[in-house]
């Protein structure tokens, strides 16, 4: 912790998050926490909305077991609160008081009921940075629309990108296919993250905090690369393709099954240096081959049609040779981009990711064991730029801690709690 | 467009950024410090073997001489349109100054030492030994700016035993697992992503590291050394995939567009009218179903009691995705999702670049496009930074207000302002191949 607190990973040490709304704004608080923000995670007494996601660590929904809480809530603190009731506003104020930036999240009518408090907020603590995180941004046309990720993905241009190849005869008989786990309200959190690690720099600079609005809409809009200049240029739209690239047109297949029924990413361009190096795979693996023969040593020859095919063929059965762990050495020791289609959690045992702690261990006492979770996604110096240590809070675990810090008396609380306000 | 950012207030106000980027990855990171207003400094190759690939590739804008650069026959990417009309570079480089240098010239690397020396922020994306065999690695580089922040992006990270592996987006994807999340069951193999995820988003955490070392900075005057990893980022993109493995042991599965995590069903891509043409829908409660079956009025699954109920509907998914799809094909796809959001259920077209370019009237009230002029193709709209910051708007030209730059385009302005050169100087480095 002490070593974290002088790395990036305590870049925000001193700075507190007031996290309300639903699981929209939790990845932003989760990498300001991991960047050493106090992140106050402020609930209904019911709990988070996230808390009834899976999958549930013993099965059955239960709000202290679901995983999704669990991911997106590390090193937080949980604050119970009701915010419908008339006394609440003054109590968030009082936790305002003491914040550095306020995150909210929801539909934006949800929102409206607590924007006004908000201007009051920034009036009184210009310093405050206050970020709403919704799914279309608080104004424009469609800012009521309802949506959750799947619906994100699809009108956001994610999905349209995504899926299988074409028929034979050039249709789809494959919907396109929005890529699992929650990639929307990544998009988002990450955004709302950088936006409110500029704020925190303007206002080392000025004084002044801000109010910023972001689109999850816009946020997902940003992210699906040369689908936009391919129209915006050439009035093209690219067409989807399984697991590489959407183009204009069909390309060749990147997937390649090994030995051991895994799939390998693996291309091979015309290029002198790739074309070397399928070759020599080939050898070290037996195989016979054509490709040292006049022709292909033009590579003019090689990027035709005919050439590719049987290049291709090539590829397929270095491929199917060899389990896919071991194509993914011999290949990048020869200088080739390949790698193997892994589940995620063949990660947890690669001695790549252990020499670099991707993984973090958490301990949960109520269950009694530690958990890995991805815990960084760059070093700084010597230790993770991320840094998580403490599971995700318990509903209400620190409402008293942080009440009292803020000022609330022993009596206060009691009467809060026996009024079901707290 | 200058008068309009003469007034901007900038988060990154008196932030150098030397950009050593190149094709997507790295250009991403420094794309968003220019929109917050960093200066950045693009530094790239004269030579037409060592140039920016990205410049070589489609979609290009219409015109051009064609005529200028000689055929490189063995990349995939034509420079027959020259090195300043591709979209997609555009896209990824607005609000950048852009300088020639040679860093196999060893003034080459002797000039990107003194900018350097001037410099907050050097970001690169060269394979991972790149600048340590030219002796201009952070170690030696901070020797001379110890308040240099450094961020090295790799496809699996410097540190660690695969030191010298190389990766596309697409590699990253694959062994980081994101991959295999996203696609039908087994057997169909993964649908994957339609593009390289893992080059945008590890930008993003670069340009959100770097804005946190400049506030640590702050406080301590150091600079640091940022070891980015693409696969890492794309583990931390996993979900709850690895924890859910650790306490079931259990293969993580795919579940197309349907909803493992929730008793949400419909949740699916249907198709609609027309020829590829989809509307997502997500169900999320009984009442939300009572709605979907209000709106399908006669149709035969209004009626059905087993789907009253959210388990009901998990149970008889397919039969239920079956019977919605013979609905949802009769109807238009903006027209249906209209409806249904009329009833409060979440439904949207699925939206392809066209839609959202030509149609989508959110993005355009929200000023998404922005138009940025180019010195040699004009003026083109770019996609700006989706959220509104009220003090220190993000804004995607950049303090200069412009989209991306022509190779070499500021030579002049850098080599002279900031290096003092004279113009004697500069022509005779660049006869010489330096610059």
């Amino acid at each position: 912790m002490s070593a974290a607190a002088d790395g990036i990973a305590g870049a925000l040490a001193g700075t507190r998050v007031l996290e309300l709304g639903d699981q929209r704004c939790e990845f932003a608080g989760l990498l300001l926490a991991g960047l050493g923000a106090e992140v106050i995670k402020v609930e209904p007494r019911a709990g988070a909305p996230s808390r009834a996601l899976g999958p549930f660590a013993r099965g059955a929904p239960d709000p202290e077991q679901s995983l999704f809480f669990w991911r997106y809530n590390l090193n937080k603190k949980s604050v119970t609160l009701d915010l419908a009731r008339q006394e609440s506003p003054a109590l968030l104020l009082r936790l305002a008081a003491r914040a550095d930036v306020i995150i909210d999240s929801g539909l934006a009518r949800d929102i409206d009921a607590r924007l006004g408090a908000y201007r009051e907020f920034s009036a009184q603590y210009p310093r405050l940075v206050i970020c709403t995180i919704t799914p279309f941004g608080l104004d424009g046309p469609w800012r009521d629309l309802n949506a959750g990720d799947l619906v994100q993905l699809a009108m956001g241009g994610i999905a349209a990108v995504c899926g299988y190849d074409p028929a034979a005869d050039g249709r789809y008989d494959t919907a396109p296919i929005a890529p699992a786990m929650w990639h929307s309200l990544h998009l988002a959190g990450e955004y709302a993250a950088i936006a409110i690690t500029a704020a925190l720099n303007f206002r080392a600079l000025t004084g002044e905090g801000q109010f910023i609005d972001l689109s999850i809409h816009e946020a997902v809009s940003t992210c699906t690369e040369v689908a936009m200049p391919s129209y915006i240029y050439t009035r093209r739209v690219v067409r989807r393709q399984t697991a590489r690239h959407a183009a204009p047109v069909v390309s060749r297949p990147w997937l390649h099954r090994a030995a051991d029924g895994h799939w390998v990413n693996a291309t091979i361009s015309p290029s002198e240096r790739e074309f070397r190096a399928l070759i020599a795979l080939l050898d070290a693996a037996g195989i016979d081959h054509e490709l040292r023969s006049a022709a292909y040593a033009d590579s003019a020859h090689r990027a035709k049609a005919d050439a590719q095919a049987r290049i291709d063929g090539y590829l397929d059965r270095v491929i199917a040779s060899l389990p896919a762990d071991e194509i993914f050495h011999r290949a990048q020791r020869a200088g080739l981009a390949w790698a193997p289609v892994r589940r995620p959690e063949e990660n947890l045992d690669d001695p790549h990711f252990a020499a670099r702690a991707t993984f973090t261990s958490i301990e949960h006492p109520e269950l009694g064991r530690e958990l890995r979770y991805p815990g960084s996604v760059a070093i700084d110096g010597d230790q993770p730029a991320l840094s998580y240590t403490r599971r995700a809070p318990r509903l209400g675990e620190h409402t008293d801690e942080v009440l009292r810090a803020a000022g609330l008396q022993a009596a206060e609380l009691d009467a809060l709690r026996r009024d079901a306000i707290i | 467009m200058a008068e309009q950012t003469t007034a901007r207030r900038w988060a990154l106000d008196g932030v150098r950024v030397i950009d050593l980027t190149w094709l997507l990855v790295g250009p991403q990171a420094t794309r968003i410090l220019a929109s917050f207003g960093a200066e950045v400094i693009r530094v790239e190759w004269r030579d037409p073997r060592a140039i920016d690939f990205l410049r070589y590739t489609p979609p290009f804008a219409p015109g051009g001489s064609g005529a200028a650069v000689e055929d490189r026959g063995l990349l995939s990417g034509s420079p027959k349109y020259g090195f300043n009309r591709s979209g997609n570079f555009n896209n990824i480089n607005p609000g950048k100054l852009g300088i020639t240098l040679n860093l196999n010239h060893p003034k080459g690397r002797e000039i990107l030492k003194r900018l350097v020396a001037t410099a907050d922020i050097l970001c690169e994306n060269f394979s991972p030994a790149r600048m340590a065999q030219w002796g201009i690695a952070y170690d030696e580089l901070s020797k001379l700016n110890p308040r240099l922040i450094y961020l090295q992006t790799t496809g699996v990270g410097k540190a660690g035993v695969y030191d010298d592996y190389v990766s596309y987006g697409p590699t990253a994807q694959a062994l980081s697992g994101l991959t295999h999340l996203s696609g039908l069951p087994e057997p169909h193999p993964p649908a994957g992503w339609g593009y390289s995820y893992l080059d945008h988003s590890p930008g993003y955490y670069g340009a959100m590291l770097v804005m946190a070392a400049l506030l640590r900075r702050r406080k301590t005057g150091a600079g640091c050394y940022i070891d980015l990893s693409q696969s890492e980022t794309g583990i931390f993109l996993s979900g709850t995939s690895t924890l859910e493995h650790q306490l079931d042991g259990q293969p993580t599965r795919r579940h197309g567009n349907r909803m493992p995590f929730a008793p949400h069903a419909p949740h699916g891509i249907y198709q609609c009218a027309g020829d590829d043409e989809w509307i997502a829908i997500a169900v999320e409660s009984d009442q939300q179903w009572r709605a979907l079956a209000d709106e399908l009025g006669a149709h035969a699954l209004a009626n059905d009691q087993r789907l009253r109920a959210a388990a009901g509907r998990k149970a008889n998914e397919d039969e239920l995705d079956g019977a919605l799809v013979q609905y949802t094909s009769r109807h238009e796809r903006y027209e249906l999702a209209r409806r249904l959001q009329a009833r409060g259920i979440a439904a949207g077209p699925v939206q392809r670049s066209d839609d959202r370019f030509e149609r989508d009237p959110q993005l355009r009230a929200r000023g998404y496009f922005v138009t940025l002029p180019h010195g040699e193709i004009g003026d083109w709209p770019i996609e700006n930074f989706p959220a509104k910051l009220e003090k220190s708007p993000a804004f995607v030209g950049g303090r200069h207000g412009r989209a991306s730059p022509m190779l070499g385009e500021d030579n002049d302005r850098v080599y002279r302002e900031l290096l003092a050169m004279t113009p004697e100087e500069i022509s005779a480095l660049t006869e010489e191949g330096v610059i």
